[in-house]
C-alpha cells in the first residue's frame, strides 16, 4: 500500500469518529439554545477554561493521567473481545489499597521506592478484583458484562466500608485512610506542575500500543477479539487469553486508582466517586481501540472535564452537560460506524456470493456449561467499532 | 426394501382428504360445531384434488446466479400432485438453489414460475407458505425451547390471544397420525431429530400445503426413521400432496420416487418418468441415472505434471480405528469409520457434501472430539489432543470456511500468515513478534503461490476467495506438516490457479507426505489421487486404486449404491 | 416482643413494607427487560431509560401536582430512548452493548443537567397525593397487613403487571413470537414472523417498563430527584431477569429478595445491631453473582440474544 493509501486507509476511521464528535456537539449545542443558553459562548468557555491559560492547561493535563492509564487496560480488553465494565470497582480496590499500604511507608522508605509500591498495590488491587468475573467467565461461561458489573457495586461498598472502618485514619472524623505526606506523593514533571502520573500515563499507553504491534500476546488478543472461531481453529489458548485480558485491564483500572490517590487526592476517601469508566468506555470506542489515538482522544475528553467545571459560573451550563456529550458522541458514533460498515460494504470488491454462508456471529448461550467453546455475539465486541478500517 | 408401491388412485372421498388435511372428520367437526382449519381456496373443489397428475407448480427456464457462479440455468420442474418428485443431484448441482427459489429466499434472475396455471411471483418464505408450498429445510427451522404445539402455531395463529388448546385439538388427528409418540407440549428440544421432522412435516402441512419440499431429509435419520418418513410421504401422495424430495441418495429415490428430475452443474440432464420407475427394472434405472450424473468426457485435460504417479507404498502414516464423530447438530456424521493413510500418497475423499467428510477431516486434525475410537499418528496415540497438538505433531489442515474459521478479518495478510505459527521461532522471540520475520515470509509464501495481494499489509478481507485459499493452504505448507488435510481447497479457484493447487498437493505427497483431500470434484480426485475412498453416512464404502477406479463406479457408491450391485443387470 | 426498644411486629412489618416498596422498580424494570431480551436484546440502556423516567416523570409531576401525568411523562421519556435503542440495533445491527452503554452515559449526563437546568439541583419534592388503597380488614393481619394491603393504587397496579407479562409471554401470539425470536429468527422468519416488528415492540415494551420503573421510583416511592438515583438499579433489574430465567414470577421472587435485603440494612442499623450498612449493601450484589454461579448450568439465554438478524444467513 502507498503511503497515501495507507493514510487514508487510516484517516477513515477517524473521520468517523470526529464527524461523531462533531454531530454531538452540534445537536448538544442546538440543545442548549433551546434551553435559552449561549452555545457558542458555553463552547467558547469550555475551551477558554480548558485549555486558555497554564493553570487550567495544567489541570487538564493532570486529569489525562488516570484517562490514559484506565483506557489503555480497557483498549485491551475490549481488543480482546472482552467486556469489562467493572473498571470502575477494579479502580477503587486499587485506590484503597493504595491508600491503605503508601501512608505505612512513607517516611522510612525513600520516596520512589514509596511510589513503586504505591503502584504495585494498585495494580495488585484491580487485578484481584477483576479475579473472580474472570475466572467465572472461563471456567463457567459466565457472562462478564454481568458479573464485572456486580463488583463494582460491591467494591463501592467494600471500599466504603473500609474506608469508614478499618482502615480509617484514626485522627480524623471525615472517612478516609491517612494522609499521604505531600513529600511523598507523585512528584512533578521537573519545570511543570503537572505531577508524573502523565508520564505513567503515556507510558502505559504506549506500553499497550506496543503490545498490540509487536508481541505475540497482543496479536493472539487481536485474533481473539476479532474472530473467536478462527483464533479456538489455529490452536490459540483461547481461555487462557481471555482471563489474561480482563486481568490486565483489571490491574490498570487499579493503577490508574493508585495514581489518583498518590498523585492528586492524597489519601482514599469514602466520599470520592469519580467515575472514569463510562468516560472511558466512550474514550476507548472514539479512539476505535487504537493506543496510540487514545492520546488525543483523553486530552479531548479530559479539557472536557476541566472545562466543563466552569460553564455552570460562566456560561450557565451544569457540568452535566459533559456527560451528556460525551453519550451524544458515543451515540452518534454507533450511527456513523454503521454508516461506514455500509459504505464500506459498497465499495469494497466482493470475492465471491456464497448464498448461505453463515453469518460471523453464530451465537450459542453465553452463560453456559463449556466454558469457552461457543460465544455469542454479546461476549465478544466483534463489533462495528473494530471492523472496516480499524488501524493499528 | 421392497419395491412395492400403492397404486396412483386419486384419493375419491373429500371425507377423506380433510381428515388428513385438516386433522378432523367432517361429522368430527360438525359435532364441535366448529370449522375446518383455514384452508387454500382451492382445497375444498373435490376437482382439483381428485386429478392426480395434474400440475400444480410449473418453474420453466428458471435462472439463478450468485456473482459468477450460475446456481440454476434454464431449468424446468413440473410437480404435479399426488406424485413424489425427487430431484437428484451432487455438489454444485443447484438443487438446493432451486428449492430456496420455490420456498421464497431468493428470486430467480430468469425464468418464471406458475402455480395452478397462473404465473405467481413467490415473494418471501411467508409468501410461499400462503400460496401452499411448504418446505422442511435440511437445518430445521424449529425453535429449540418451544413446544411441539407452540412451533406449530408459531406464525400461523391469527388474533390476539393464543388458543393453543383449540389447535391441539385441530391438530390431533395429524398428531396420532404422524406417529409422533411424545405429547404435543414436549419442547422440541427433547425430541429426537427424527422426531423433529415430523414436527417440521406437521406444521407445513397445517397451513394448507399442497406442495412439499423435503432437503435431504434423511441424512439425519436412522433407518427406521426413514421408513416412517418414507410412510407419511407415501400417504401424503396419495392425498394429492406434490412431494419433492431433494436428494443425493439413489436408492431413496429408487425406493419411494414416482419421478426424478436429473440436474448436473446448474442444469437440467434429464427427467426418469414415472413409467420407467414403476417398470421395476432397479439395476437398469440406476444405471442409466448415474450415466446421466456421472457419464461423459471430463471438461478438461489435467495438466500431465499433476497426475498421479501411481500407487504410493508408503508406511502407513494414520490410522482411523472405528472412530465416531457428532456433527454440529447432534446427528451422527462419522460412524464407526476405519481408515489407513500412507506417506507418499494422496488420499481423495468422494462424496456428495454432508455425508461426514467435513466432520472426518476435522476429526484427524483434532478440531472434533471423537466420541468413539481412536486416531493414531505414527504409532502413537492423538485421539481427541486438541489443535495446538495435532498442529504441532505435524498435521496441517485446510479449512473450506476461510473467512469463518480460516483467517481474522481485520488483519492484514501478512499477519494472517502466521495465525498458526506465530509462537514459533523465528516468527516470535520469546514475548516479541517479529514482524520482519513474518513480512519475510510472507512474501515468500505469497511469490511462491502466487497470491495476488497490493501488499502484505493489505487486509486479508480485500482479497478475492481464491487468493485467500491460496493463502491458507500456503500457511499449512509452511509448518511442514507430515499429513495434510484439505478440505475443497481449490473451491472458488479459476482452473489454472485449481491447477497449480493440485500440483502442488501432488508434489507434497511425492516428497513423502500423506495428503487426504477431500473434495466435491471428482475430476479433481480422479486426477491427483492415489487411492479414492468414497464417503456415504459416515461410512467409508469402498476405495478404488488410481488405476481401477472409474468415475461411473465412484459416483455410484457417492449415491449410496452397494458395490455388489455395480455392473448387475 | 421488643427488640432493642422496638416492637418486633413494627420491625418486621417496616422491613416488608420497605422490602416489597424497594422491589417495585426492579420487578417493573426486570419485566420489561425480560420481553426485550426473550427476544433477543440485550438491553444495557436500561438504567439509563430508567433515569429518564425517573426525571421526566418527577418533573412533571412536580409542575403538575399530578402522579398520573408524571408516570405518563416518565413513560414516554424512556420510550423515546428505548426507539433509539431500536433503530441502532435493530435497523443499523450495531453492537448492542455498545448502544446500551451509549444510552446510559447520555441519560446520566442528560438528566441530570435538567436537574440542575430546570431545577436548580434542589432537592425539592413533589406535591402529589396519589390515590392510595386501603383493604379494612385484611390490613388488620400482623405484620403483612400493612405492608401489603394498605398501599398506593400504584402499587398493586404494579404488581398486577405481573400475570399480566406472564400470560402476555406464555398465552398471546405475541409472546410466542418474542420467544421464537430470540431463539431462533431464522424459524420465526420462515413462519412468515414479522422478527424486524416483534424486536422493536419488543423494545419499547422495555423501554416503557423502565420508564414506569423510574417513574414509580421518583414519583411514588421516593418523591424527591437526585442525581443518578437509581444507584445501578437497571443493572440489577437487568441480572434479576437473567437469574430469573425470564419468568415473571421468578423475577418477583429475585426482586423482592433483593428489595428486602437492601431494607435489611436499614432495618438493622434502626435496632442498633452493629453490622456495617455496607456489609449488607454487599450482600444483593454478592448474592447475584452467587446465584448465578449456582444456576450457570441452567441458564441458558436465549440463542439469538445479542445478534442482529439479516436474512439470508443462518
Amino acid at each position: 500500500m502507498s503511503g497515501r493509501e495507507r493514510l487514508r486507509h487510516a484517516a477513515v476511521p477517524f473521520a468517523v469518529s470526529l464527524l461523531a464528535v462533531f454531530l454531538a456537539c452540534l445537536v448538544g449545542g442546538l440543545f442548549l439554545e433551546l434551553r435559552g443558553k449561549d452555545a457558542l459562548h458555553a463552547y467558547q468557555v469550555l475551551i477558554e477554561r480548558g485549555l486558555g491559560n497554564p493553570g487550567q492547561r495544567t489541570e487538564t493535563l493532570k486529569q489525562m493521567a488516570p484517562l490514559l492509564i484506565i483506557s489503555g487496560g480497557l483498549a485491551i480488553a475490549l481488543r480482546a473481545g472482552v467486556w469489562n465494565i467493572g473498571i470502575d470497582g477494579q479502580f477503587f480496590v486499587g485506590a484503597l489499597l493504595c491508600g491503605i499500604v503508601v501512608p505505612e511507608l512513607a517516611g522510612d522508605v525513600p520516596r520512589a521506592i514509596v511510589i513503586l509500591i504505591g503502584a504495585i498495590a494498585g495494580l495488585v488491587g484491580g487485578l484481584l478484583w477483576a479475579v473472580v468475573p474472570g475466572i467465572l467467565r472461563v471456567r463457567w461461561g459466565l457472562n462478564e458484562i454481568i458479573t464485572t458489573l456486580m463488583m463494582n457495586y460491591v467494591a463501592l461498598n467494600v471500599t466504603s466500608w473500609l474506608v469508614k472502618g478499618p482502615v480509617r485514619d484514626p485522627e480524623r472524623v471525615a472517612p478516609e485512610t491517612k494522609q499521604i505526606p505531600l513529600s511523598d506523593r507523585l512528584p512533578d514533571i521537573p519545570g511543570t506542575s503537572v505531577h508524573i502520573g502523565l508520564l505513567a500515563g503515556l507510558l502505559v499507553v504506549v506500553l499497550v500500543g506496543v503490545l498490540f504491534r509487536s508481541t505475540v500476546l497482543g496479536y493472539m488478543f487481536t485474533a481473539l477479539g476479532r474472530n473467536r472461531r478462527a483464533a479456538i481453529h489455529a490452536g490459540l489458548p483461547v481461555g487462557r487469553l481471555t482471563l489474561l485480558a480482563l486481568l490486565l485491564s483489571g490491574a490498570f483500572a487499579g493503577l490508574a486508582g493508585a495514581n489518583d490517590v498518590m498523585g492528586v487526592q492524597g489519601r482514599f476517601s469514602g466520599n470520592w466517586h469519580p467515575e472514569y469508566g463510562f468516560t472511558a468506555f466512550a474514550l476507548v470506542y472514539l479512539a476505535r481501540l487504537n493506543p496510540f489515538a487514545i492520546i488525543p482522544f483523553a486530552f479531548f475528553f479530559s479539557f472536557l472535564m476541566v472545562g466543563g467545571q466552569s460553564m455552570p459560573r460562566r456560561a450557565d451550563v451544569p457540568t452535566y452537560y459533559i456527560g451528556m456529550l460525551e453519550g451524544l458522541m458515543l451515540i452518534f458514533f454507533a450511527a456513523t460506524v454503521a454508516l461506514e460498515r455500509l459504505w464500506s460494504r459498497a465499495t469494497r470488491r466482493a470475492p465471491e456470493d456464497a448464498p448461505l454462508a453463515i453469518g460471523a456471529a453464530s451465537a450459542a448461550a453465553p452463560v453456559s456449561a463449556e466454558s469457552d467453546a461457543g460465544d455469542g455475539a454479546v461476549s465478544a465486541p466483534q463489533n462495528t467499532a473494530l471492523s472496516a478500517g480499524e488501524t493499528r | 426394501m421392497a419395491a412395492g408401491r400403492e397404486p396412483l388412485s386419486p384419493p375419491t372421498r373429500t371425507v377423506d382428504v380433510m381428515r388428513w388435511q385438516f386433522g378432523q372428520t367432517r361429522s368430527q367437526a360438525a359435532e364441535r360445531g366448529e370449522g375446518a382449519y383455514p384452508l387454500p381456496a382451492d382445497a375444498a373443489h373435490p376437482s382439483s384434488v381428485a386429478a392426480s397428475g395434474a400440475p400444480i407448480v410449473e418453474m420453466r427456464g428458471i435462472t439463478k446466479r450468485f456473482g459468477p457462479v450460475v446456481a440454476n440455468n434454464h431449468v424446468d420442474l413440473t410437480l404435479r400432485e399426488g406424485e413424489i418428485h425427487a430431484v437428484l443431484g451432487e455438489n454444485g448441482a443447484g438443487k438446493t438453489t432451486l428449492m430456496n427459489i420455490l420456498s421464497g429466499m431468493y428470486q430467480p434472475d430468469a425464468g418464471t414460475i406458475l402455480i395452478r396455471g397462473r404465473e405467481t411471483k413467490i415473494a418471501t418464505p411467508a409468501d410461499a407458505l400462503r400460496q401452499g408450498i411448504g418446505t422442511v429445510y435440511q437445518h430445521f427451522t424449529l425453535v429449540p425451547n418451544l413446544t411441539v404445539i407452540e412451533n406449530v402455531a408459531l406464525g400461523a395463529e391469527p388474533g390476539f390471544l393464543l388458543d393453543l388448546a383449540a389447535a391441539e385439538r385441530r391438530l390431533a388427528q395429524l398428531l396420532t397420525d404422524f406417529e409422533l409418540n411424545a405429547s404435543p407440549h414436549t419442547e422440541i428440544r427433547h425430541l429426537s431429530l427424527g422426531q423433529r421432522q415430523r414436527v417440521e412435516i406437521i406444521k407445513v402441512l397445517s397451513r394448507g400445503s399442497r406442495v412439499l419440499l423435503l432437503d435431504e431429509p434423511t441424512s439425519v435419520l436412522t433407518p427406521v426413521e426413514v421408513e416412517g418418513l418414507f410412510a407419511i410421504l407415501r400417504r401424503l401422495r396419495a392425498n394429492g400432496v406434490a412431494v419433492v424430495l431433494i436428494t443425493h441418495k439413489l436408492e431413496e429415490v429408487l425406493d419411494v420416487s414416482d419421478r426424478v428430475t436429473i440436474l448436473r452443474q446448474g442444469r437440467k440432464i434429464g427427467e426418469i418418468g414415472p413409467e420407467v420407475i414403476s417398470s421395476g427394472d432397479r439395476a437398469a434405472i440406476r444405471q442409466r441415472i448415474v450415466e446421466m450424473m456421472f457419464g461423459g468426457a471430463p471438461a478438461e485435460a489435467p495438466s500431465a505434471s499433476a497426475r498421479a504417479s501411481g500407487a504410493a507404498n508408503g508406511s502407513t502414516l494414520l490410522a482411523l480405528q472405528d472412530v465416531t464423530a457428532l456433527g454440529d447438530r447432534g446427528e451422527v456424521a462419522v460412524r464407526g469409520l476405519s481408515l489407513e493413510l500412507r506417506a507418499g500418497e494422496v488420499f481423495g475423499i468422494a462424496g456428495v457434501d454432508g455425508n461426514g467428510q467435513k466432520e472426518l477431516g476435522e476429526v484427524i486434525a483434532g478440531q472434533r472430539h471423537v466420541t468413539r475410537g481412536r486416531v493414531i499418528l505414527d504409532g502413537q496415540d492423538i485421539t481427541n489432543k486438541g489443535v495446538a497438538a495435532c498442529s504441532r505433531l505435524g498435521i496441517g489442515y485446510v479449512t473450506d470456511d476461510r473467512l469463518g474459521e480460516g483467517c481474522v478479518p481485520g488483519m492484514s495478510v501478512a499477519e494472517n500468515t502466521v495465525l498458526k505459527m506465530v509462537t514459533r521461532s523465528p516468527f516470535s522471540k520469546g514475548f516479541w513478534l517479529n514482524r520482519g520475520a513474518i513480512e519475510a515470509e510472507a512474501r515468500r509464501l505469497i511469490g511462491q503461490f502466487d497470491v495476488k495481494t497490493p501488499s502484505t499489509a493489505t487486509p486479508i478481507t480485500a482479497l478475492s476467495g481464491g487468493n485467500i485459499q491460496k493463502l491458507l493452504l500456503a500457511r499449512e505448507l509452511a509448518m511442514n506438516p507430515r499429513l495434510l488435510v484439505c478440505n475443497k481447497p481449490t473451491n472458488g479457484l479459476d482452473l489454472k490457479t485449481a491447477q497449480f493447487v493440485l500440483r502442488t498437493l501432488r508434489e507434497q505427497a511425492d516428497a513423502g507426505k500423506a495428503v487426504l483431500l477431500i473434495s466435491s470434484e471428482l475430476d479433481e480426485l480422479m486426477q491427483v489421487s492415489d487411492r479414492i475412498g468414497v464417503i456415504y453416512n459416515g461410512q467409508i464404502v469402498g476405495i478404488f486404486e488410481r488405476a481401477a477406479a472409474d468415475l461411473e463406479a465412484i459416483g455410484h457408491l457417492m449415491l449410496g449404491g452397494r458395490e455388489r450391485e455395480r455392473g448387475v443387470a | 416482643m421488643n427488640i432493642g426498644g422496638i416492637d418486633l411486629d413494627t420491625f418486621l412489618t417496616a422491613m416488608l413494607a420497605t422490602g416489597l416498596l424497594r422491589a417495585v422498580p426492579l420487578v417493573l424494570a426486570a419485566l420489561g427487560e425480560a420481553v426485550a431480551e426473550r427476544a433477543g436484546l440485550l438491553n444495557l440502556g436500561i438504567e439509563g431509560m430508567m433515569l429518564n423516567g425517573c426525571f421526566f416523570g418527577f418533573y412533571a409531576a412536580y409542575r403538575t401536582d399530578s402522579m398520573v401525568v408524571g408516570m405518563v411523562a416518565g413513560i414516554l421519556a424512556a420510550l423515546v430512548l428505548g426507539l433509539v435503542f431500536g433503530v441502532l440495533t435493530i435497523t443499523l445491527r450495531v453492537d448492542q452493548v455498545l448502544v446500551g452503554i451509549a444510552i446510559t452515559i447520555f441519560s446520566l449526563g442528560f438528566t441530570g443537567y435538567l436537574f440542575r437546568d430546570l431545577l436548580g439541583g434542589r432537592n425539592v419534592s413533589a406535591d402529589v397525593h396519589p390515590l392510595r388503597i386501603s383493604i379494612p380488614g385484611l390490613r388488620e393481619i400482623p405484620i403483612i397487613g400493612k405492608a401489603l394491603f394498605d398501599q398506593q393504587a400504584i402499587f398493586y397496579l404494579s404488581w398486577a403487571l405481573v400475570p399480566v407479562f406472564a400470560f402476555l409471554l406464555k398465552r398471546t401470539r405475541f409472546g410466542l413470537n418474542v420467544r421464537a425470536v430470540g431463539e431462533n429468527p431464522f424459524a420465526a422468519d420462515a413462519a412468515g414472523v414479522d422478527v424486524v416488528r416483534v424486536r422493536y415492540l419488543a423494545i419499547v415494551i422495555g423501554g416503557i417498563m423502565a420508564g414506569f420503573a423510574g417513574a414509580y421510583l421518583a414519583v411514588a416511592d421516593l418523591r424527591i430527584f437526585t442525581e443518578g438515583m437509581t444507584v445501578g438499579s437497571g443493572f440489577i433489574a437487568l441480572a434479576i431477569t437473567m437469574l430469573g430465567r425470564w419468568n415473571p414470577y421468578r423475577i418477583v421472587i429475585g426482586a423482592v429478595l433483593f428489595g428486602m435485603l437492601r431494607a435489611l440494612g436499614d432495618g438493622l442499623q434502626v435496632i442498633g445491631v452493629d453490622i456495617r450498612t455496607e456489609f449488607i449493601g454487599m450482600m444483593p450484589y454478592i448474592g447475584i453473582m452467587l446465584a448465578l454461579v449456582v444456576l450457570a448450568g441452567r441458564t441458558a439465554l436465549p440463542s439469538a440474544l445479542g445478534v442482529p438478524y439479516v436474512r439470508g444467513h443462518r
